[in-house]
């Protein structure tokens, strides 16, 4: 009994680590824009079915997976100058912009579906080498790619943010963006990296997971969902909770569905998001809404 | 090398409401311009237009031979034009010497394009040499600033447990980080005690004489006679009144749409 519920913990981990991926990228973008942007899935699937099509084609993984990442952060850029960007030029706000980024889910769904069809791709592993074996529960060797992929871009973000001028300006421009732009920072360019940066993170998770779980045109939505849910876990406004709350998320899906039922693997997101939203809605991380 | 702003023929509508009408001055470089008017006057309105918060229905707006007209705020405050707000507005979860910081590295390295904006991603801390005299630059700047407007001595403070003051001070220092040419000050002296409206004064008569054009707008007469250069007068939208302080004070136009708005 211990020794299985251990082994859903280290596969939730890894599925975590994917949500958490996705997360940042919806609190990156609802930081800087204050959109919840929910084609964030579809990056993801960008990147995976990139690298995978471009490997079945004869590339090496790690250079598809390059390839992959640039794929999802371009499509990113793209979603933001031709989707975002003209319709606040016109004045649309909120709940617009909400709608218009869930049209966009569908749109590069869609595309997917144009470009690679509905047969799932697979990519190889990164790395050879037989299942690792930790305290008794197994992984394998493509699981601590994904958790160092999780690693690096967490400790890139923390470095950017706290570390460099162009972070401080970021911080600044959430804070209060009518007081930043008097200093001339650039709030529309923020906006633009954003969501390339956001895209990036995405097709990253996409390329790493894709030799575990497949590539297919539509895995985007599960992890956009997945991803926005860690996402509120952690408060929509706080990277260390994207990360909490998408290990959260991935162990108690991989947990409840192994000892309960597969069943309830999709479910018990939605039963988390609506316990946070109920009980703790500035999230696990998030700090209350402060009255000005 | 410092420019006039030049104000022509402003003109701003709301639906019906007419805010500014056909407003026209010059503010010139190491002057004081105090902007006078009841409430309602369309002071704000005039600030939002020059600053590119709001687009004027007509008129332009230029620095020198640089036409702010039709831009957004980031631009024109790079090309020398910045504001405060009536209320001071903090940056939440930043400290009072990153917030100097963020204006700072805005100047140094506010280019979108390389290499500006590359040098901006580099981190500190890292024991790169040149990245390190950078940072101690700024740092001494910023602190600088911070001495000046007598608030030095909370640098590391979080700006979330600042006084009201002490918002005001940070505000100006930040303000004066991206060594603007036209400085435009929304009624910086509301709710200040006497000695911090002191300090206040002394900043805007340092400011020009550092070559910093200042629009002052403010409640306290006294205080915005006493430092203005020279004064505009607005009523209901339209300029009734321009000239030194002492010529403004002694207008009956002026005196006279003052005392309708306390009656009225």
């Amino acid at each position: 009994m211990m020794a299985s519920l251990w082994q859903y913990v280290l596969a939730g981990l890894v599925s975590g680590a994917i949500y958490a991926l996705v997360a940042a990228g919806f609190v990156l973008i609802y930081q800087v824009t204050g959109i919840i942007n929910f084609a964030q899935g579809e990056y993801v699937m960008i990147g995976a079915m990139t690298a995978a099509s471009l490997a079945s084609a004869g590339m090496a993984p790690v250079e598809a997976g390059a390839l992959g990442i640039v794929a999802a952060a371009v499509v990113g850029g793209l979603s933001y100058l031709l989707a975002i960007r003209p319709a606040r030029s016109r004045g649309a706000t909120g709940v617009t912009l909400i709608f218009i980024t869930l049209g966009l889910d569908v749109a590069l769904r869609g595309l997917g579906l144009i470009i690679w069809g509905t047969n799932p791709l697979s990519l190889s592993a990164f790395s050879g080498g037989s299942s690792i074996s930790i305290f008794g529960g197994v992984i394998q060797p493509q699981a601590l790619w994904v958790l160092g992929a999780d690693m690096v871009v967490f400790a890139l973000l923390y470095i950017f943010f706290q570390r460099t001028y162009a972070g401080t300006a970021v911080r600044a421009a959430v804070a209060s963006p009518a007081i930043a732009s008097t200093f001339g920072i650039p709030l529309r360019t923020f906006a633009f990296w954003s969501f390339v940066a956001a895209a990036a993170i995405g097709g990253l998770g996409g390329v790493v997971i894709a030799p575990i779980t497949s590539a297919t045109y539509d895995m985007g939505l599960t992890f956009g969902l997945a991803g926005f849910v860690a996402a509120v876990l952690g408060g929509l406004e706080s990277l260390p909770g994207a990360l909490v709350g998408g290990f959260v998320l991935g162990i108690a899906e991989k947990v409840s569905g192994g000892l309960v039922s597969t069943g309830w693997e999709q479910g018990v997101g939605f039963i988390i998001l609506v316990l946070v939203l109920l009980l703790r809605p500035q999230g696990l991380l998030g700090r209350a809404v402060r009255q000005a | 090398m410092s420019a006039a702003l030049a104000v022509r023929e402003i003109t701003m509508r709301f639906g019906g409401v007419v805010a500014l009408e056909d407003v026209s001055f010059d503010a010139e470089p190491g002057r004081v311009l105090g902007v006078m008017g009841p409430n309602g006057a369309g002071k704000t309105t005039l600030f939002n237009v020059i600053s590119g918060v709001q687009k004027p229905t007509r008129g332009s707006v230029t620095l020198g031979a640089t036409q702010l007209t039709g831009r957004d705020v980031a631009w024109i405050a790079g090309h020398g034009v910045t504001r405060t707000f009536q209320t001071p507005m903090m940056f939440w979860g930043l400290d009072v010497r990153e917030s100097i910081a963020a204006a700072l590295a805005t100047r140094e390295f506010g280019g979108i394009f390389p290499p500006g904006a590359l040098r901006s991603l580099v981190p500190s801390g890292f024991g790169w040499a040149r990245r390190r005299a950078a940072d101690a630059a700024l740092r001494e700047r910023a602190d600088e600033l911070l001495v000046t407007m007598g608030i030095g001595a909370i640098a590391a403070r979080p700006t979330e447990s600042l006084s009201f003051g002490e918002e005001r001070f940070l505000e100006l220092a930040r303000a004066l980080a991206i060594e603007p040419q036209m400085l435009l000050l929304d009624e910086p002296l509301s709710g200040l005690n006497p000695d911090e409206v002191e300090i206040v004064l002394q900043t805007i008569v340092r400011a020009r004489e550092n070559g910093i054009g200042v629009l002052l707008v403010e409640h306290a007469v006294g205080e915005l006679l006493s430092v203005a250069d020279r004064v505009v007068v607005l009523d209901h939208g339209r300029k009734i009144a321009e000239g030194t302080a002492r010529e403004v004070a002694a207008d009956p136009i002026v005196i006279d749409a003052y005392i309708g708005d306390e009656l009225g």
